[in-house]
């Protein structure tokens, strides 16, 4: 065959995997218009009412003179902090399972591709992945942040520039921190040290935000003062050494006209991204096969925490084992249904990766909670005092979308090539579904609503008004869950064995869409109907609009489930 | 062609592959025999380059697999049981794709690819996409894309699951052919008739280590008994115990 050819690897495996996309987008368009057609719409319409959103919020702040433009550039540089760390995670997570779990590494390592070329292909396929999404969220306050300074058109044409520089970063820090767990922490190390690592940012943030004590009188003269306390909280995202340090400094100095001190920054950031991005590139091929190496060859055991429990071996290993033993508590259910239960448990229990998602949602989840005790004692009007907790209703059902969407939805597509194990067992299909819908909804039920129960005592709600936001949002629960469960049953990919890639298909993201619609519109709805808050409506229009969010949340989750169940009854398997 | 050293690879506590030692030269054909869990398919994945070895080395061609994995893996090719393939490409683009990874030129790419797809029965199915393929029919374009840029050697595991009785014979057939024109053949499967037919040496593995090696009828000699099956199971079950 002669010399090989000089063919550059990675533009060949980007040319394939583009081909492969695209031909899935044509596939989702192609098999259902109606749908794409949904899609588009939400993706103008986020667009458009986020960007109105914003251009008002920032010309209320701005139209306080001197103040006004202070807090907006703090924002600037908060939005591009967070992002910074959101980011981060996001690509610890989205790298490990594409570099040591993806079954195209495995197949590109046999071929003769340099390791280095894998190494440099997954961590661009995992940063598209990683940041896609939290670019189109941004990308509407960033278009409100030039219009409210009426930057010139070349603001809008930078500003991709910087971004663009600015995500290279975090994707190939994440890549790093995920070679390095997967190279030195097995799976019990990790689960160990994310514990510990959620209870120490949870003690970290609930005495960092401790509430700034201003007095009226303060409030009245040291206007200034006070504001430079609060400040004071958010001082972290001037960390000059930051990245989004870079990007926020080089936008907000090119929007004021200091083109240099914007090249400055430009040249910094891009600097910096030549620089680990050669070493990326060049430089970790042999890191990433060595941890690639390790994770295939760490010894398997089933249950790592067999050091709290008698070892198991020989016969006791069929000796029933702590969670079936609670299963049994549950004595008037059906066997079957339990031993499913208790599979989706052992199987959740044993991904790390679904693990460490979960503890960083609950360690947001608390320290949302532990400040809202603070919160409430600045609340001294009404309006306010409804308006938060109307928002709180919100903020938990949003949060309790995210964990439906993110982990009930691909319930059905991880079952994955083992389907037929349910499908050919009597249980059957429609029973399989019915029961992982009941334990979700249990499960997100015990959660959300001690949720909102709590947030509602924190927020020093009266009684009567609590146990209505528990009611609303266990019936939330209920669609939420029907919902996520009934579209991840009507678009299974049992393809795929990363659930992140399962969320992010067509499926996910209309189960996030719909979530998100349902969440806002009813919340509205009911704020607006409600007797005692903003004014104070009828008995008859809050019950009527009680009367909309029930028969509206029934069908929301009745439907999709049907059909789903339906689905997954003629399922070919 | 194929040399392993002194090969061991433990998972934790457990050797999965226990200080193997292996040479197999130009045009054999070689079959590795072993119950579930004697370490076949951890040796070949050694080989393969997925997973680094405890100790010992495995050389490919003179290449040091762990060393020099690149040179060691464009003189060979790799066919697992469950084969990787790219499931809305078609056969076509995906033979493309891999020849151009061995850097095959485009008219090599079409000669080869053409050819190796008549042998199989591929033409009716080269245009349709990966993931409308029946199992067997993935696994006959897997098997087109591994010989297509004519492997040195070439390490399969379990190749006969899925075929039909007709492209397993073609698929026996051009190993054969291909080894006799030089091309070394590793192959590890549980199918006794195939190491009978197509074997020119015979390893079993049993607990990580290799417990008997040669030609059919030296182990028949060896072990006083005419039936590979019968060798098999005595010389498995008996360290079994």
């Amino acid at each position: 065959m002669g010399d090989l050819k000089h063919i550059s690897h990675w533009r060949l495996l980007f040319k394939v995997n583009q081909i492969q996309n695209w031909r899935r987008l044509k596939l989702a368009v192609s098999s259902s218009r109606l749908h794409a057609f949904l899609m588009g719409l939400f993706v103008v319409a986020y667009a458009w009412l986020a960007f109105e959103l914003f251009r008002k919020g920032l010309q209320f702040t701005s139209s306080f003179p001197g103040l006004g433009p202070v807090l907006i550039e703090r924002m600037i540089f908060l939005l591009f902090a967070f992002l910074f760390f959101l980011l981060l995670l996001s690509n610890v997570i989205i790298n490990f399972t594409n570099l040591f779990r993806n079954r195209e590494t495995h197949f590109l390592l046999t071929l003769p591709v340099a390791h280095k070329v894998i190494y440099r292909w997954k961590i661009f396929e995992s940063g598209v992945l990683a940041s896609w999404a939290f670019l189109f969220l941004i990308a509407p306050l960033v278009i409100a942040y030039g219009e409210t300074y009426n930057a010139s058109w070349d603001f809008y044409f930078v500003t991709p520039v910087f971004v663009g520089l600015f995500v290279v970063l975090p994707g190939i820090f994440g890549s790093w921190v995920a070679l390095f767990l997967a190279r030195w922490l097995g799976r019990l190390v990790f689960q160990i040290a994310a514990i510990f690592v959620v209870i120490l940012v949870i003690v970290f943030i609930s005495s960092w935000l401790q509430p700034e004590v201003v007095t009226d009188e303060m409030l009245e003269t040291r206007v200034l003062d006070v504001v430079d306390r609060l400040l004071a909280r958010t001082q972290f995202s001037l960390f000059p050494f930051l990245p989004s340090y870079w990007v926020s400094s080089g936008l907000t100095q090119w929007i004021e006209g200091a083109v240099m001190g914007a090249f400055f920054f430009g040249l910094v950031l891009l600097s910096h991204t030549l620089f680990f991005g050669y070493l990326a590139a060049t430089r970790s091929g042999g890191l990433f096969f060595s941890s690639l190496s390790a994770v295939n060859s760490r010894g398997r055991k089933a249950s790592l925490w067999s050091f709290l429990h008698n070892k198991e071996s020989g016969r006791s290993a069929f000796e029933p084992k702590f969670l079936d033993r609670l299963a049994n508590f549950f004595w008037w259910s059906k066997s079957d249904s339990r031993a499913l239960i208790v599979k989706d448990i052992l199987t959740f229990w044993r991904d790390t990766t679904q693990w460490g998602q979960s503890l960083v949602l609950l360690g947001l989840l608390v320290a949302y909670i532990m400040n809202l005790r603070y919160f409430s004692h600045r609340l001294t009007s009404d309006f306010w005092v409804d308006l938060t907790s109307y928002l709180n209703l919100g903020a938990c059902a949003l949060n309790l979308a995210t964990l439906t969407t993110r982990f009930v939805f691909p319930q059905i597509s991880l079952e994955g090539k083992r389907i037929w194990i349910i499908g050919m067992a009597p249980l059957g299909m429609r029973r399989t579904l019915m029961t992982k819908f009941l334990f979700s909804t249990v499960v997100s039920m015990i959660v959300t609503m001690a949720l909102v129960g709590a947030s509602c005592m924190m927020l020093s709600v009266k009684v009567d008004r609590m146990i209505y936001f528990t009611v609303a949002i266990g019936v939330m629960s209920f669609t939420l869950n029907a919902l996520a469960l009934g579209l991840g049953a009507l678009y299974p990919n049992f393809r795929e064995e990363n659930p992140s890639k399962i969320v992010s298909g067509f499926g996910g993201t209309l189960c996030l869409v719909l979530s998100f619609i349902y969440i806002v519109g009813m919340v509205g709805l009911m704020a607006v109907t409600s007797f005692w808050a903003f004014g104070g409506s009828s008995s008859l229009t809050f019950g009527m609009g009680s009367l909309v969010f029930l028969f509206v949340s029934f069908f929301l989750g009745w439907l999709p489930l049907r059909k789903g169940i339906r689905r997954m009854a003629t399922l070919e398997v | 062609m194929i040399e392993i050293k002194g090969l061991s690879k433990c998972f934790g506590d457990l050797t999965a592959v226990d200080d193997i030692n292996l040479s197999i030269p130009k045009g054999e054909f070689f079959v590795i025999l072993g119950p579930n869990a004697a370490g076949k398919t951890t040796t070949i994945k050694v080989m393969a380059g997925l997973m680094k070895p405890t100790r010992g080395s495995v050389h490919i061609c003179g290449h040091n697999i762990e060393l020099d994995p690149l040179d060691a893996r464009k003189r060979m090719a790799y066919l697992p049981d469950f084969p990787f393939l790219y499931d809305k490409l078609t056969p076509s683009e995906f033979f493309r794709f891999t020849g151009q990874l061995f850097g095959m030129d485009e008219s090599d790419i079409k000669n080869e690819s053409e050819n190796l797809s008549d042998c199989f029965s591929l033409g009716d199915f080269l245009v349709k996409p990966i993931e409308s393929l029946s199992h067997g029919t993935k696994q006959r374009v897997a098997i087109v894309s591994a010989l297509m840029h004519a492997p040195e050697v070439f390490v399969l595991d379990e190749p006969m699951v899925g075929l039909d009785p007709h492209h397993a014979r073609v698929l026996k057939d051009i190993l054969r052919e291909r080894a006799d024109q030089g091309m070394t053949v590793f192959v590890s499967t549980h199918q006794l008739s195939v190491a009978e037919e197509m074997a020119d040496r015979i390893g079993i593995m049993n607990q990580g280590k290799i417990v008997a090696l040669g030609s059919h009828s030296e182990l028949k000699a060896a072990n006083r008994d005419s039936k590979l099956e019968s060798i098999f199971l005595s010389l498995t079950t008996e360290t079994d115990g």
